[in-house]
């Protein structure tokens, strides 16, 4: 990543998206999510520290434990503030409109507008790829106020012109083609990936190139992503984590490395 | 005279003696944790086929059954090996087309099993503008709405003809506690005409009452209950013990070719009637790991 102190890509992906969460806003972690929940307890050390954040399938909220469990690990709840049950929760999951002020997702195809597919990759009937299915992404992408993607690979394979399934919206067609659906303000706010951090263009809502990660060329950003990316003008190098933002995520979030070893 | 209560113990193989060819079956827990595996076995060596299977989001409680031959469609919400990657006879199925996939997400699911609970022929969900109502237009049909209302969706009722869960303990009666998240398992239960729980331990009623907030499935709601320890392995029972890491990539790996498959099926199901063999071949060592709390783990 060549980053200044070194770090692993999953750490550089959880500083940049923590940066970004806001003091008291709600959020919601999804299974299998080490770098998202990494994000919101490093945010909650750091400048955020009424960030509250549910787990979806464990319902334990701000489960604090200086290291990275599974979202639906057990061990959360005894240093949870409360543990609700799943139907408990649905309401406010599947229905209450911006109830979460931010989810973060990952994917196995993003596209140009922001859209996620985790369902298959080709046909549905005959995929080339069948992936694990949406669980609560449609929800979580379609109601809270917004969300962010983290992607580990960015490839033409993971960020393609139309994804082949819409599990979920981000802005459709672009435009405003998500309020023409009946959907509520919102969508994607970044996308951040090993390459650079990606926001949308007002209007278009099409991707946009907004910084480039220490090391990465344009024109390497371009050739491994799947359709013309917007780029205004000399786009500006990604700010890498500092220390303090390293050293507490090592120290106080992710003592056990979790991140450096999956994520390397 | 008086009458005794009414014991719902009853053995692994009875528990699933009467799950018909053609059954839909639900299957509880959550990715690796508390998914019914013990039942699950017992249910590929009892040889119902052409299952519906219903899981809630899982691992490989969906994906042992399909890869032994045992289901003709999956409801899909989420079935997924996380870190070892995809499932890997789900997968094959679904690219090969020798699976139906119902697909679903958690609000379809959710809803669906609201609406089997509440006996309505529907439950209406937000409509997220997903592509899921055009590959499962069985369970999502768009509902008629005024302009400027909310756009919805009826879902279909999810009702299974059985469902099959682990829960840590229980008593002889069927009232079953939870040591931690029950994630859909009491909507499951609920909605299903029957409900199999097989638990780690059978404690006294006494013990049940000790701690009665735990009892999330009261017996009204249970028809029989299994005392199989270890009866997730390998994945994990809250509190009791954790993912058998180990063991899943070895699933994993003996999936990638079907002799491979076939021995482990050997080895772990057809040739393991009990659930004491099954854990014998695990081994004791192994499994006193899984005891070990993440707390004291260095």
């Amino acid at each position: 990543m060549g980053a200044e102190p070194a770090c692993a890509t999953g750490e550089f992906l959880a500083v940049q998206l923590a940066r970004d969460l806001g003091d008291g806003e709600r959020a919601i972690i999804g299974t299998n999510s080490d770098i998202q929940l990494a994000a919101c307890n490093l945010a909650r050390r750091l400048h955020a520290p009424n960030l509250w954040w549910v787990s979806g399938p464990g319902g334990m909220a701000n489960p604090d434990r200086g290291r990275l469990l599974s979202t639906a690990d057990p061990e959360n709840i005894e240093t949870a503030e409360a543990w609700i049950d799943l139907p408990d929760m649905i309401d406010f999951i599947d229905w209450q409109v911006h109830f979460f002020d931010f989810a973060i997702l990952s994917a196995l195809q993003v596209d140009r507008f922001g859209n996620i597919n985790t369902v298959v990759v080709g046909d549905h009937a005959r995929p080339k790829l069948r992936g694990p299915g949406t669980v609560g992404i449609s929800a979580l992408t379609a109601l809270s106020k917004r969300f962010y993607v983290v992607l580990t690979r960015h490839d033409r394979g993971a960020l393609v012109p139309k994804v082949d399934f819409v599990c979920g919206p981000g802005f459709l067609d672009g435009g405003d083609s998500r309020e023409q659906a009946g959907l509520p303000p919102g969508g994607p706010k970044l996308i951040v990936t090993p390459l650079g951090v990606f926001d949308f263009a007002p209007g278009s809502r099409a991707m946009r190139l907004r910084s480039l990660n220490p090391g990465v060329t344009l024109e390497q950003a371009r050739d491994q992503t799947g359709f013309d990316l917007v780029v205004e003008g000399a786009p500006p190098p990604t700010t890498p984590p500092t220390a303090i933002e390293l050293a507490t995520l090592r120290d106080r979030v992710d003592a056990g490395g979790v991140l450096r070893r999956k994520f390397p | 005279m008086t009458m005794a209560r009414t014991s719902k113990l009853v053995s692994l193989e009875d528990a699933v003696a009467d799950v018909k060819d053609g059954a839909a079956v639900g299957l509880g827990g959550w990715i690796f944790h508390s998914q019914p595996m013990a039942l699950v076995r017992a249910l590929v060596r009892q040889g119902a086929k052409d299952l519906d299977l219903v899981p809630s989001p899982g691992s490989i409680a969906p994906d042992l059954l399909i890869g032994a031959g045992r289901a003709r469609s999956t409801v899909c919400v989420f079935i997924s090996f996380e870190q070892h990657g995809l499932a890997p006879h789900f997968r094959r199925a679904a690219e090969r087309g020798s699976i139906q996939v119902h697909e679903m997400d958690g609000p379809g699911y959710a809803g669906g099993l609201r609406a089997a609970i509440c006996d309505l022929p529907w439950m209406p969900i937000p409509d997220l503008a997903t592509d899921l109502p055009k590959v499962n237009p069985a369970h999502y049909r768009p509902l008629p709405t005024a302009p400027g209302e909310r756009r919805l969706l009826a879902v279909q009722p999810i009702r299974p003809d059985v469902c099959l869960l682990h829960a840590q303990q229980a008593d002889e009666f069927g009232n079953v506690q939870f040591l931690g998240a029950p994630f859909f398992d009491v909507m499951l239960a609920q909605a299903s005409r029957r409900v199999v729980v097989s638990v780690d331990r059978i404690v006294s009623p006494e013990t049940i009452r000790r701690s009665n907030h735990l009892t999330k499935l009261p017996y009204a709601l249970v028809d029989a209950v299994v005392e199989a320890p270890f009866g997730a392995h390998p994945t994990a029972s809250a509190a009791i013990y954790r993912a058998d890491e180990a063991h899943l990539r070895e699933y994993v790996e003996a999936s990638a070719k079907p002799e491979g498959f076939g021995a482990y099926l050997e080895r772990y199901v057809s040739g393991a009637g009990e659930n004491s063999a099954y854990l014998d071949r695990i081994g004791g060592g192994r499994l006193s790991e899984l005891a070990v709390s993440e707390s004291n783990v260095a």
